[in-house]
């Protein structure tokens, strides 16, 4: 990719970054819902650890399984949703203008969907540290955090990608909600979104080594857990075969898309 | 040598696969769930046309008539089933990025503005899609922005636009690249008289300064008539007229609409072709086929009944003249 192409795309970034920046009411939403939930899940382990419950399955310290999924929502919630964006300028019928415009319509909305990225990512990373700070007293080993940041932040930008895949189908379904809800769920088990991977059968644990979700939550905040369920090489791996895994789903959709695209409102 | 034409449609074709839906009941709902019945609805059919550099053209068609669909095909956005079709000598729909440079869409209920920040955004943004010069890009937009009266606009967030505004902006937003041939999809749709006004004379300045092509689909008889020069006009995706918007007038118009005021209150006229459209409050209005009766008559005999105070002699409005056009094309092609 030349200089200026991708000086196309980081416009698209920039854009939508700044668009971010205006819609802080979204990001203090997001904010607000990760107080509650690492507030409600911290109180929780706390309790599973008094009633003697067996934590020590998943993490040598109660607190650490606060952090795991301090690092699983950041990911998820930063991920921008942009599957919505793109069903609804399929609906409005608004896609016709960045259809018509000299660029990839899907390395555009991908670079828009960064942009959104970039600024969620480190706000909700602040309120990430803070909150399972405030609820733990306690923090990781600085080690673990700075493999997670990066590697937190790749898988965001790859769920990123996912969505933009599942906003494509639109062009067919018109509205993905369904396929969201599916791969929602998906992504809260396969994934380890709430629980460790290693809190679920073993059936479960086996079905999910072939799918993208642990790549994507547990083996990145398996760090911050201290259980590590691969290593940092084998997971920067992992999230390569699935990015191009990925790129060429997508991009298979978007051909198949535009070949049979009809546009709403004639 | 004369100018290669802007726009070559010949045998343009595009079909839509539409779903049937089965006649009502659970049975034919679980059916439908398994095996869906489809038909193909011709959207645009056979279509011949073409258009030199700097016409402006209106395009025009009931609804349904396929002028949308034309358009996108013509900006590469859509794929034509069959024909060929040469946009500035470029095929759009394989070559749709080169062509992208060169022309400019407007889609009136459409935005391509990013909504929560001020048009100057998105002008920027198109400024680095279009790889202009950054200092050129800045010309352009304090230009159109002084053609188009944008003034503080550029600054305001696009939330806080009216839609008269906001079209303007749309509008410099598609100009931005300095496209030769600009293809608008009913830009005045929703706006009050005076934006609607506004826009006219803009498009036409502008077409005018730069020699860009329009092609102009609308409802707005307005919109053609102060726009464009030549009309295109089309039904169930087949061409019905292509000429002068002048021509189009005199070929279909044959009669011409007549205000009388009178001493009387109501005026009985029973001629050959004449109607009478209302009549009452000292107030009558007709429609005369002037081939069968000349006005003169019709005024002769208005004056036998009351004496006449005043007159207004109109032209049908070109809205009649296109239904009458639609009307005869449909008893042409009788029922589908």
């Amino acid at each position: 990719m030349t200089a200026a192409r991708i000086s196309r795309y980081a416009a698209f970034s920039r854009i939508s970054a700044k668009q971010a920046r205006r819609e802080r009411n979204e990001l203090y939403g997001r904010m607000a819902f990760f107080v509650v939930i690492l507030g409600v899940f911290s109180s929780l382990w706390r309790a599973v650890a008094e009633a003697g419950m067996p934590v020590a399955v998943v993490a040598a310290d109660p607190r650490a399984v606060v952090w795991y999924l301090a690092a699983t929502e950041w990911i998820l919630l930063s991920a921008p949703p942009i599957h919505i964006e793109i069903q609804e300028a399929v609906r409005r019928g608004d896609v016709v203008y960045r259809l018509g415009h000299p660029v990839s319509y899907v390395v555009a909305e991908f670079a828009s969907g960064l942009g959104l990225l970039a600024v969620r990512a480190p706000f909700l990373g602040l309120t990430a540290f803070l909150c399972a700070f405030a609820f733990t007293r306690w923090t990781p080993p600085l080690t673990a955090l700075l493999i997670v940041v990066p590697f937190g932040f790749a898988a965001s930008a790859l769920i990123t990608a996912l969505y933009l895949g599942i906003g494509l189908l639109a062009f067919w379904l018109q509205d993905v909600a369904p396929v969201y809800w599916v791969w929602q769920k998906l992504m809260f088990v396969l994934g380890g979104l709430m629980l460790p991977l290693e809190l679920y059968p073993a059936f479960v644990q086996r079905a999910a080594v072939f799918t993208p979700f642990p790549s994507l939550l547990a083996a990145p905040a398996s760090f911050v857990l201290g259980t590590h369920l691969v290593t940092p090489g084998a997971l920067a791996g992992r999230l390569v075969i699935w990015s191009v895994a990925t790129a060429f789903g997508v991009s298979w959709i978007f051909r198949r898309a535009v070949s049979a695209v009809t546009i709403n409102g004639g | 040598m004369p100018p290669a034409a802007a726009v070559e449609l010949n045998q343009l074709s595009k079909s839509f696969r539409v779903r049937r839906v089965r006649s009502t009941g659970v049975g034919a709902r679980v059916r439908d769930l398994f095996s869906r019945e489809t038909h193909t609805v011709s959207a645009v059919d056979r279509l011949s046309f073409s258009i030199a550099p700097g016409e402006r053209v209106a395009f025009i068609g009931p609804n349904g008539a396929g002028k949308s669909t034309t358009l996108k095909m013509l900006a590469g956005i859509l794929q034509p089933d069959g024909g060929d079709v040469h946009v500035l000598g470029l095929v759009p729909s394989r070559q749709r990025r080169q062509l992208a440079f060169q022309i400019g869409t407007v889609f009136g209920q459409r935005s391509q503005l990013w909504y929560q920040l001020p048009p100057r955004d998105t002008f920027e943004l198109l400024g680095r899609v279009y790889e202009i010069d950054p200092q050129e890009h800045r010309r352009r937009i304090e230009t159109l922005s002084s053609v188009f009266a944008l003034g503080s606009l550029v600054a305001t967030p696009v939330r806080h636009l009216s839609l008269g505004e906001r079209m303007r902006c749309e509008i410099v937003a598609s100009l931005i690249h300095s496209p030769r041939m600009l293809f608008l999809d009913e830009p005045t749709i929703g706006l009050d008289v005076s934006a609607k006004a506004m826009i006219r004379e803009l498009l036409w300045t502008e077409s005018e300064r730069e020699r860009v092509t329009l092609l102009l689909t609308s409802h707005d008889t307005g919109d053609m008539e102060r726009v464009c020069t030549r009309a295109i006009v089309i039904n169930h995706g087949r061409l019905l007229w292509d000429g002068p918007i002048a021509a189009l007038r005199r070929s279909y118009l044959k009669g011409k609409r007549v205000t009388l005021w009178s001493d009387a209150e109501h005026l009985e006229l029973s001629l050959p072709g004449v109607r009478v459209l209302s009549s009452g409050s000292y107030r009558t209005e007709l429609e005369i086929a002037i081939e069968i009766t000349p006005l003169g008559q019709v005024v002769d005999a208005a004056q036998r009944q009351a004496a006449i105070r005043d007159m207004a002699i109109e032209d049908t409005p070109l809205d009649d003249v296109i239904r009458a056009l639609y009307a005869a094309a449909d008893i042409r092609s009788g029922p589908s």
